[in-house]
């Protein structure tokens, strides 16, 4: 497999989930399957700046909001179209990860996750109060769905599903040329050892912010996607659960693994329905499980593989952790 | 060991994809869409319970038609958007759930409105009192509680006209619900010419208000409008006595519960101004009844349980005169309700499915418990 | 006729008040942290439980046919909040981190946060989704000097919390075991070298932080006279935002950090809006450590090469 090219190992796996919506017509598993799918590119873009750089990220759904108000704003009060507002959502959200990154990148580690998180925060009590911005608590309504060469989408989850698909693959496929590339051995030289990295002519505090930047571009395009498939966003659906539970999928995936997260993805967005039987004990079972798993596969589902593979390392065993 | 995790993980996949098949036979179901779990757990509950007493007072009664008889499905929507459209297309996806009570935040129930108008399939919320959900002109909705922009100017008009206060500050906790009551009372407020010395917000779950109530009290109004619900109000009326504030305090129907009165304590709670809809369970016949039932069940009785029982009652009676499983005719016999009994007076709906026929009542807490002060209807042209 | 002057007092004292709690919170986490690097997410749950506890000791007692003295029963109450947290504490890290103590630290992170879902609905669960009154058990005395009034409450909260981390202090600094503890979040490999037991340590730090929080719950829940199982959510956040912003890792650190929050936050919404509160608080929080980037009392430790 690994002799296949690039793009061609990207559609091998992605392939298979292009089937589902032939097989199965349930609108209620559809959705899921495209929530699923934004909250793979969430995990995706997540990974950027934990599992490549190193760095913690408490505040990540603040960009997730900002990608999906900049495409409700700019449709409600431009009539921007979908395929612009896209761009302009990840564009726009990039700008703030840089502007947050920028003070943040000089900060110790853990005091990073403060940083962040306070971030987080401010977006959506921002969101939350500027009544005439952004509709307040109620949010925007009414925002357009794509149309795609005159087909227009509608509440069905299926022409979402593909979309999603689609940008799940491209980005996957660009980060794992990013990964390859000078600038992601650069990243994973910054998250093993700074220090050594800036000695060997690596401009840390400029790779971290262009990290940041990317990271939060992913969330932009995701946000975007999913303001057009709800047509509505409120700041509810932005809060500091929804950070916790994408940096829970990057772990519970493992780190630094791009099949990886968007594997944690897949599970943590399943299970808790999966849980619905469960009534009342849902959540409690769902916090029972990832206590679980991380006591018993502490490298995540697909961790430790990262650094052997791609630096053609010869495979280390023990849990060395966050290769 | 990796792709035996994704085995599993793909197995897992498939078997929610098998999920188990519908219980056989004779049973139609409706479903109720509420925030079981999460940070309005208890609220969400109490409307699970109301609308369970409401099944089950009918499947008391015998089949809704043929041997057919009622199964409520309830789903938790944990007050997140994203989660009440799953939950609404999981109802949508199962053949055997005809209709919804659902959901109870207004932004649930907004997002899910889209679905469940696409599906054809009616939809009766106990609470969410935001008007722009039915100004989307989706048939299927329909709701049995008033809407912000009907009691909150009823409330204004009585605060600035019974009353004669003329200076005021209002406080909201800036959820959906809370800002769209205290947005139309201030806006009310303002036309009588009454004064709002301060406008300023809380957040749900948030616990010290000290400080704001020291900064209201420099404004000294003779009221403070409070959008919200009771858990804040209760804990507002403790610290204002510790603050020193004096003042008066009116709420809307969030707050309108025996539990505040609990929280805060009768002397606290005494003299504060409520609206709710209709009139209070406790003194209406067969709402008295349902009140004990409930409270031997549950404890106290709960907000909007009885909304709860309404709305399932209205979809109830609707798949009686249906006589079928067929989601198309019970939305029509649900838009035909006429006069439905119910435990907060009769139901009717408009055009735009909101409750109609229905006065507000401005209630007051005199003696730890609440007491019916007048019917108020805001005048024409609010 | 209030003045200015008395005004600003009066919301200090309110800052004050619920500062004290965020920081008896507040050291649970740099305690913790400073010993082996880990965001507890789960403590603003065990502040919770102890919460809790106080109130189902509460009731308890007012079931009691006799009423005992006031002091009495708090201290009880108080006792029994502490023993309960603490074995939850303690508990929490046998099962959930223990394990984890060779694994990268997000790993550890992610079950805290786990731990922290599971905790709140088990409490849900047990009592119930409502808000629950917590019995009020103080005289309505308060002491007025001047233009502040302060109720006896507030006072037993200051006079608990300021005895609370003058005894912490002290403890860290010169008894034996406290300084096992500091060598232990200094330098782990020496101190054991030197015969710390590491599992003790650990053990007794989370014993002794869970203490604190449960403290900081009996006196939150008598304050407040009310509990809901989210509670621990909001404050926790806020006490470990306190405690970075003091200097994660440090105990005097906690303490300012979280004295500073409340007022900050009660100076916010005094003066300012209390919509945007918390916005406030963060922004200054993050201009803090702009300047200085280990928070207010934290060590700017260089790095060796």
């Amino acid at each position: 497999m690994n002799r296949l090219p690039l793009s061609a190992q990207v559609a091998a796996v992605l392939l298979p989930f292009a089937f589902l919506p032939l097989v199965d017509r349930n609108a209620y598993h559809l959705d899921l399957m495209t929530n699923v799918g934004i909250y793979v590119l969430l995990a995706m873009g997540l990974n950027v700046v934990v599992g490549f750089t190193g760095l913690l990220n408490l505040g990540y759904a603040a960009f997730f909001a900002i990608g999906a108000y900049t495409y409700a704003l700019l449709n409600l009060h431009t009539g921007c179209p979908f395929w612009w507002g896209l761009p302009a959502a990840g564009i726009t959200a990039m700008l703030f990860g840089f502007v947050i990154g920028l003070p943040s990148i000089r900060v110790r580690g853990d005091y990073l996750a403060i940083t962040t998180l306070g971030f987080g925060e401010i977006v959506r009590i921002t969101f939350n109060n500027l009544d005439d911005w952004t509709g307040g608590p109620n949010g925007l309504l009414g925002i357009d769905r794509p149309v795609f060469f005159g087909f227009r989408f509608s509440v069905n989850a299926t022409p979402y599903y593909y979309l999603t698909l689609a940008l799940v693959a491209v980005t996957a496929y660009l980060l794992f040329r990013m990964i390859r590339s000078k600038f992601g051995r650069a990243l994973v030289a910054i998250r093993e050892d700074e220090l050594a990295a800036g000695c060997m002519g690596i401009p840390a505090l400029q790779v971290k912010l262009v990290s940041f930047g990317i990271s939060a571009f992913i969330a932009g395009i995701a946000g975007a996607v999913f303001a057009a498939k709800q047509t509505i966003v409120t700041p509810d659906s932005f809060d500091f659960v929804l950070s916790v539970l994408i940096l829970a999928m990057v772990v519970l995936g493992g780190m630094g693994n791009i099949w990886g997260v968007a594997l944690g993805a897949l599970v943590l967005g399943v299970l808790p329905e999966l849980l619905r039987g469960f009534a009342a004990y849902r959540m409690l079972l769902f916090g029972l499980i990832m206590i679980l798993m991380m006591i018993f596969r502490p490298q995540g589902m697909l961790g430790g593989q990262l650094i052997r593979r791609e630096l053609g390392r010869r495979p280390k065993e023990g849990s060395d952790g966050a290769a | 060991m990796n792709s035996r995790r994704l085995a599993l993980a793909a197995a897992l996949l498939v078997a929610a994809a098998v999920a188990p098949a519908a219980l056989a036979g004779d049973e139609v179901r409706i479903g109720l869409a509420a925030p079981l779990t999460g940070d309005q757990a208890y609220i969400g509950q109490c409307v699970l319970h109301g609308a369970e007493m409401a099944v089950e007072d009918a499947n008391v009664k015998g089949p809704v038609f043929g041997s057919t008889r009622i199964r409520l499905v309830p789903l938790d929507d944990q007050h997140n958007p994203t989660q009440a459209v799953l939950a609404a297309n999981k109802f949508v996806a199962d053949p055997d759930v005809v209709a919804v009570v659902g959901h109870f935040n207004s932004s649930c129930t907004k997002a899910a409105s889209t679905i469940y108008h696409e599906s054809r399939m009616a939809q009766v919320t106990p609470g969410s009192t935001n008007p722009e959900i039915s100004r989307q002109g989706f048939d299927t909705f329909f709701r049995v509680c008033p809407t912000d922009d009907v009691q909150a100017p009823a409330a204004a008009d009585f605060v600035r006209s019974k009353l004669g206060i003329k200076r005021i500050a209002i406080l909201d906790d800036q959820t959906t619900y809370g800002k769209g009551l205290a947005d139309a009372f201030e806006k009310r407020y303002r036309s009588l010419g009454g004064e709002v010395t301060q406008r300023d917000g809380i957040t749900q779950g948030e616990k010290d208000f000290t400080p704001l109530l020291t900064k209201i009290r420099s404004g000294k109004p003779e009221l403070v409008y409070f959008g919200g619900i009771y858990p804040e109000l209760a804990l507002i009326l403790k610290q204002a006595a510790k603050v020193g504030l004096v003042t008066r305090w009116m709420g809307g129907d969030g707050v309108a519960e025996p539990t505040l009165i609990t929280l805060a304590g009768p002397k606290l709670a005494e003299g504060v101004y409520v609206t709710r809809l209709g009139l209070d369970p406790h003194t209406v016949p067969t709402a008295k009844d349902f009140a004990s039932r409930y409270e031997a069940r549950h404890g106290e009785i709960g907000p909007f349980s009885a909304y709860a029982y309404d709305a399932a009652n209205v979809l109830i009676e609707a798949i009686r005169r249906a006589g079928s499983k067929d989601r198309q005719a019970v939305l029509a016999e649900v838009r035909k309700t006429r006069d439905l009994p119910g435990l907060l007076g009769p139901v009717n709906f408009d055009a735009q499915g909101d409750a109609i026929g229905k006065s507000i009542g401005i209630f007051q807490i005199q003696d730890g418990e609440f007491r019916f002060i007048e019917e108020a209807r805001p005048a024409a042209g609010s | 006729m209030e003045g200015a002057l008395d005004l600003f007092l009066q919301q200090l004292l309110n800052g004050l008040t619920i500062g004290m709690i965020y920081a008896l919170i507040a050291l649970g986490y740099t305690m913790v942290y400073g010993v082996i690097q880990l965001i507890n997410f789960a403590h603003g749950e065990v502040f919770m439980a102890g919460a809790y506890l106080a109130m189902t000791a509460l009731v308890f007692f007012g079931t009691l046919a006799t009423p005992l003295p006031v002091w009495a029963v708090f201290a009880a109450v108080v006792l029994f909040s502490v023993v309960g947290s603490a074995a939850l504490g303690a508990g929490i890290e046998r099962v959930a981190y223990k394990p984890l103590r060779g694994s990268p630290k997000l790993t550890a992170l992610i079950t805290s946060i786990g731990m922290s879902f599971f905790l709140q609905n088990a409490v849900m669960l047990v009592y119930g989704a409502k808000e629950q009154s917590v019995p009020d058990i103080f005289p309505a005395g308060r002491l007025e000097a001047g233009p502040l009034s302060v109720s006896l409450l507030q006072g037993v909260i200051f006079a608990v919390s300021i005895g609370l981390m003058v005894l912490l202090t002290r403890f860290v600094r010169h008894t034996r075991t406290g300084k096992a503890l500091r060598a232990l979040a200094q330098d782990p490999d020496t101190a054991r070298l030197m015969g710390v037991s590491v599992d003790s340590m650990i053990r007794l730090t989370f014993v002794l932080g869970s203490a604190l929080a449960a403290v900081g719950g009996a006196l939150f829940g008598m304050y407040y006279g009310s509990v809901n199982f989210h509670d621990g959510y909001l404050a926790g956040l806020k006490a470990f935002t306190a405690a970075v912003f003091g200097g994660i890792g440090s105990i005097p650190g906690a303490m300012i950090g979280g004295i500073l929050l409340g007022i900050f936050e009660a100076m916010g919404a005094g003066y300012l809006s209390a919509e945007w509160k918390d916005v406030f608080a963060f922004v200054l929080l993050g201009a803090v450590l702009i300047f200085k980037p280990s928070g207010l009392l934290g060590e700017n430790v260089p790095e060796k090469v």
